[in-house]
């Protein structure tokens, strides 16, 4: 519809070219809508944390990820010199807990995701090229844990593996890849149809190329956008887990402060919940925003008509 | 096509004068619709050709009343409607005046009318078929029950009757059984009428009311209307879809119907096939059509006048013997010599250089100044107006009438 | 008809969803190590121990083990709950009733609220009261629920001491009988006025705790739904019936908004069946939530094995549930396979 000049002779693109084009005109449109752009802020401001945690608070020694405990300074009120934020019933710096629990939740998360990312894929990629009785046996083995639900399962499988917080990364591990797996089978199933596929093929593209030059690539955007939000919803599932008593006490985990905080607000100390609670709140709200605002984007489906 | 030789013209039944619609948009005002104005004469099919994006279905749009605001604005212009056997005009009491172009008609101008009003207009006075079929009829309903709305919404009184309840009947059951039919039922009365004396009384209702729909699917030639109207959208195909568009159209015998490219969104094989059913249909029921479509072919064999538009304007109207064989406008002859005919040298298919311009702040002069290969200096500073080169045939186009001196203030001053 | 078979079809998976989750169950568990750990003591002798194996099929092979146990299952015993001290299927019904209780009152009002919200939000589109439904939304599905039990907790009981903590109070709780062992219905059934405003001044924190999650959930489909449904021809079409704006969006666009709606309704059950856990410690509310928690910490096989069934089983069930009402909205789906 735009009368728009000549087009200056196209620069021959290659296709990194293009690639690096189209990553830099989404994180534009990503960064244009105001709540994704605070979702990256508030993600940029944690992962800053956990980067200079040992600058923002000297570490525990020997273990930095077990909270310091000092039996003379307990059920400290936010403010008090030396606790900005107050002390727990047993000692415990809430401040360094908050700082330090940021590294714990960075690491949970980006094992867990990255973990079920590839499990996912693998075992979609199996179903769905391989087809025939295989990817019905796997299909029916997704659809039976996709009736536990998610946090339930993971806490059983936690609470068998044995109370640890190496344990909770495990089970979630074990929960978390089916979501993964369903959507890279539908891609591939729905790529095989396509097209652009079937001239590949015609032009003789073996099934393996054809696999990482036009499958992955073309089921990377769903996959993105589920880590993006399980990169919130592991942390908040996390938490929950270790909050009931799953995680080693005395660990710097939000979850676990939350549940050490507990027992003091009956008698008013709010803060030692408040604080890490709050973290894990903006943990997850930061990654939906983002994730909410990487679907918009990428789904054309959600653009106003007309 | 030949209403001339008939002596007395079919009075003007609506009219849009000088409409303006603008959707806000992130760059600016796009003026979609950009001071258009034509008649539609009643009985009379108009044909309304442009391409896409011209602002035509905005402007078909416009005499439901049904312009998204926002992101739309109407910035101004009317668009008048004079029912058939509507009240009698203000100005002379009935007796034909210049007001209500001598028929004693109430004039309305339909962007002004109040909700409740427009809404006994919608359906009932003024119909619409929409292009596509298949988004148009909601996937969730049957065919009957949809179809059934438009008869419950403008017809309960003759349905009330038909049942047998008199409206006189001021008891609880009669209460409860219009306000079904009127389709305000509350609660209680969607229980109550599950029970008897409700229930023969309801049934009865409803008797009426499927028959009223199988008669008017039985209209557009659909062979068993029972079965189609308690099928899902999706169960039926896409010619037998716009059927029941038209059925529902056409429900309470409107006075204009605003069809927006019927057959558009249908396969080449049956679109013949539902042009004609319109047509036969419009033919019988005296019904006034807008036709809107991209396609000159099949406007030229269905529609009486054709009013070209281009980019939010309207650049040429008349008969559509006028057009075809005589067009003045060169965007019109463009539109014409573009479309391939039998016979033609082949290898070659005519077009227009150059697109649509863009609509967002336009500057003054002739839009199409830009593709038009007989530019003048004046095309890109004053805007034509339609002015007539014969009887019922006017242009918008400084070759035909040239700018006379100080013709832009005047302007100005019209529009403003 | 099409939607009896469509109910049919789904209900002959279900089965074996339920066979295969018992499965994946019962392995997890004998991974974890015996069963028998529960019984034992530091006084028994080998023999004694050994008596013990055999009596619940140890030394033979898995399969086998699995039959007695699914035989047992079937016959209504679900093994010993060391936490409760008592067999499982003996504390299971109370503590079922206490979790019932609060999920169904949770998810009437989340699913009431959701729906209500998400058609206030849609239909004022871009307005304030839209950006700020959306606000709440995504903060609300965001928010983890046992930190917001414990903040509702702080303002509400420890600073303003408005509501109380538990079930009930037990004074009133022992005057009334409990036939259901749903508070709320055991006290209408008693006629007790001071059994149901108790009832239900017990409930609204853990209510308000486990339903705000949901009710974010179904705010945000049902408002998304309805926008997208909003642009589509038939409303327009409705419109140029001449339908009153009350009935384009009644019967047109809010009935097929609905439609996705109702996946995540049924989404939510599971959320709720998740939540009751961290819900339950926090307000020592007496339910299964509570029981699974100090199970899980303390490797109680038993309940957790039977509360991992239960709860699939269940949602399982609300799934079902969920499917008929989709096919029933919506025609299409009684086509598919």
């Amino acid at each position: 519809m735009a009368v728009t000049d000549l087009p200056t002779p196209p620069k021959r693109e290659t296709a990194f070219g293009v690639r690096m084009r189209r990553w830099r005109d989404l994180l534009k449109t990503l960064l244009s809508n105001p709540t994704t752009f605070i979702g990256f802020l508030i993600i940029f401001l944690l992962l800053a944390m956990a980067i200079f945690a040992p600058f923002l608070a000297p570490p525990n020694v020997p273990d930095p990820y077990q909270m310091p405990r000092d039996w003379g300074a307990t059920r400290m009120p936010p403010g008090t010199p030396g606790f900005p934020l107050g002390t727990t019933n047993q000692g415990g710096d809430v401040l360094y807990g908050v700082i330090w629990g940021s590294r714990t939740s960075l690491q949970l998360s980006v094992i867990v995701v990255s973990v079920t990312v590839v499990i996912g894929i693998a075992i979609g990629s199996i179903a769905g090229l391989v087809g025939g009785w295989i990817d019905e046996t796997l299909m029916r083995i997704v659809d039976v844990f996709l009736s536990i639900p998610e946090l339930i399962f993971a806490l059983a499988v936690a609470a068998i593996l044995g109370p640890s917080f190496t344990n909770i990364i495990l089970s979630l591990c074990i929960v978390f890849w089916v979501k993964y797996a369903r959507i890279m089978r539908a891609q591939i199933i729905l790529i095989r149809q396509a097209d652009y596929v079937q001239a590949a093929r015609v032009i003789g593209d073996t099934k393996l190329s054809i696999f990482f030059k036009d499958m992955l690539p073309n089921a990377s955007t769903p996959i993105a956008v589920q880590a993006t939000l399980d990169m919130g919803n592991i942390v908040l599932v996390g938490a929950t887990l270790s909050f009931i008593g799953l995680a080693e006490s005395g660990i710097a985990e939000w979850g676990v402060l939350v549940s050490e905080g507990q027992a003091g607000i009956a008698s008013g100390r709010w803060w030692a919940s408040t604080f890490p609670g709050l973290m894990i709140f903006l943990w997850a709200l930061a990654f939906n925003l983002v994730g909410d605002g990487l679907r918009d984007a990428l789904d054309p489906r959600t653009e106003d008509k007309r | 096509m030949t209403s001339n030789l008939e002596g007395t013209e079919p009075p003007v039944i609506a009219e849009v004068r000088d409409l303006r619609v603008h959707f806000g948009s992130k760059r600016g005002r796009v003026h979609a619709v950009d001071g258009v104005g034509f008649q539609i004469r009643d009985g009379e099919m108009l044909g309304l050709v442009g391409e896409t994006g011209c602002g035509k279905s905005v402007t078909g749009r416009a005499f439901l009343n049904l312009i998204p605001q926002p992101p739309a604005i109407i910035a101004g212009g009317e668009v008048l409607f004079r029912p058939r056997g509507g009240a009698a005009c203000p100005a002379c009491a009935g007796s034909g005046c210049h007001a209500c172009g001598q028929t004693g008609g109430e004039t309305l101008d339909l962007l002004k009318l109040p909700q409740d009003r427009m809404r006994q207009i919608r359906g009932a006075r003024i119909a619409m078929i929409f292009q596509d079929p298949g988004k148009a009829l909601n996937p969730t309903l049957t065919i009957g029950v949809q179809m059934a709305e438009v008869f419950l919404q403008h017809k309960s009184d003759e349905l009330l009757q038909d049942a047998g309840i008199s409206a006189d009947d001021r008891n609880l059951a009669a209460n409860a059984l219009r306000r079904i039919a009127h389709q305000e039922d509350r609660w209680l009365d969607r229980r109550l009428k599950r029970f008897p004396p409700l229930r023969q009384a309801a049934g009865r209702i409803q008797q009426a009311l499927d028959a009223r729909v199988a008669a008017a699917l039985a209209e557009t030639q659909i062979a068993n209307p029972l079965r189609v109207m308690r099928a899902y959208p999706h169960e039926l195909s896409g010619g037998m879809r716009q059927r029941v568009m038209i059925a529902q159209a056409l429900a309470c015998d409107p006075d204009l119907i605003i069809a927006d490219e019927p057959t558009t969104a249908l396969d080449v094989t049956i679109q013949a096939r539902i042009l004609e059913l319109i047509k036969t249909l419009q033919e019988r029921h005296r019904t006034a059509v807008l036709y809107i479509s991209h396609d000159l072919s099949l406007v030229r064999k269905v529609c009486d006048r054709v009013a070209v538009m281009y980019a939010g304007r309207v650049a040429e109207v008349g008969t559509v013997s006028d057009v075809f064989s005589n067009p003045r406008h060169p965007y019109t002859q463009g539109l014409l010599a573009a479309v391939p005919r039998a016979g033609a040298r082949r290898g070659h298919l005519a077009s227009i250089p150059g697109s649509v311009p863009e609509l967002v702040n336009p500057t003054p002069g002739c839009r199409f100044a830009d593709r038009c290969s007989q530019v003048m200096p004046a095309c890109t500073q004053l805007d034509p107006v339609l002015g007539s080169v014969g009887e019922g045939h006017s242009v918008a186009c400084f070759l035909e009438h040239p700018p006379h001196a100080g013709a832009a203030k005047i302007e100005k001053a019209l529009t403003e | 008809m099409q939607l009896r078979d469509y109910i049919i079809r789904r209900l002959l998976i279900l089965p074996i969803l339920i066979f295969g989750v018992s499965v994946i169950v019962f392995t997890l568990t004998r991974i974890g190590g015996s069963p028998i750990g529960v019984y034992l003591s530091h006084e028994m002798n080998a023999e004694e121990v050994a008596a013990l194996e055999e009596r619940f099929h140890l030394n033979e092979p898995l399969y086998t083990q699995y039959w007695y146990w699914l035989k047992a299952a079937l016959s209504g015993d679900f093994g010993y709950s060391g936490v409760a001290s008592a067999p499982v299927a003996e504390v299971f019904w109370p503590k079922f009733a206490a979790t019932m209780e609060l999920s169904i009152f949770s998810a009437a009002v989340a699913v009431t609220l959701g729906l209500w919200l998400g058609v206030f939000a849609g239909t004022r589109r871009n307005k304030w009261q839209d950006h700020v439904t959306r606000v709440v939304a995504v903060s609300g599905a965001s928010l983890p629920l046992f930190w917001f039990g414990i903040i509702l907790l702080i303002v509400f009981w420890a600073n303003l001491g408005w509501f109380p903590v538990g079930r009930s109070n037990a004074e009133i709780w022992a005057s009334i009988a409990h036939p259901t062992g749903f508070y709320i219905v055991d006290s209408i059934l008693a006629g007790s006025w001071q059994g149901l405003v108790d009832a239900l001044w017990h409930l609204t924190l853990p209510a308000i705790t486990l339903g705000f999650g949901a009710v974010a959930i179904i705010t945000r489909m049902m408002r998304s739904a309805l926008v997208e449904e909003l642009q589509q021809d038939y409303v327009d079409a409705a419109r140029a019936k001449g339908l009153p704006e009350r009935l384009v969006l009644n019967r047109h666009a809010k009935r097929n908004a609905l439609v996705p709606t109702v996946t995540v309704i049924g989404l939510t059950i599971a959320f709720l069946m998740q939540g009751a856990i961290a819900a339950e410690i926090i307000y020592r509310w007496p339910g299964l939530g509570r029981w699974m928690a100090s199970a899980v910490v303390r490797g109680d096989q038993a309940t957790i094995m039977t509360y991992v069934l239960f709860t699939s089983v269940l949602f399982l069930f609300a799934n079902l549930i969920v499917d008929i009402i989709y096919a029933k909205l919506d025609p299409r789906v009684r086509l598919g396979d």
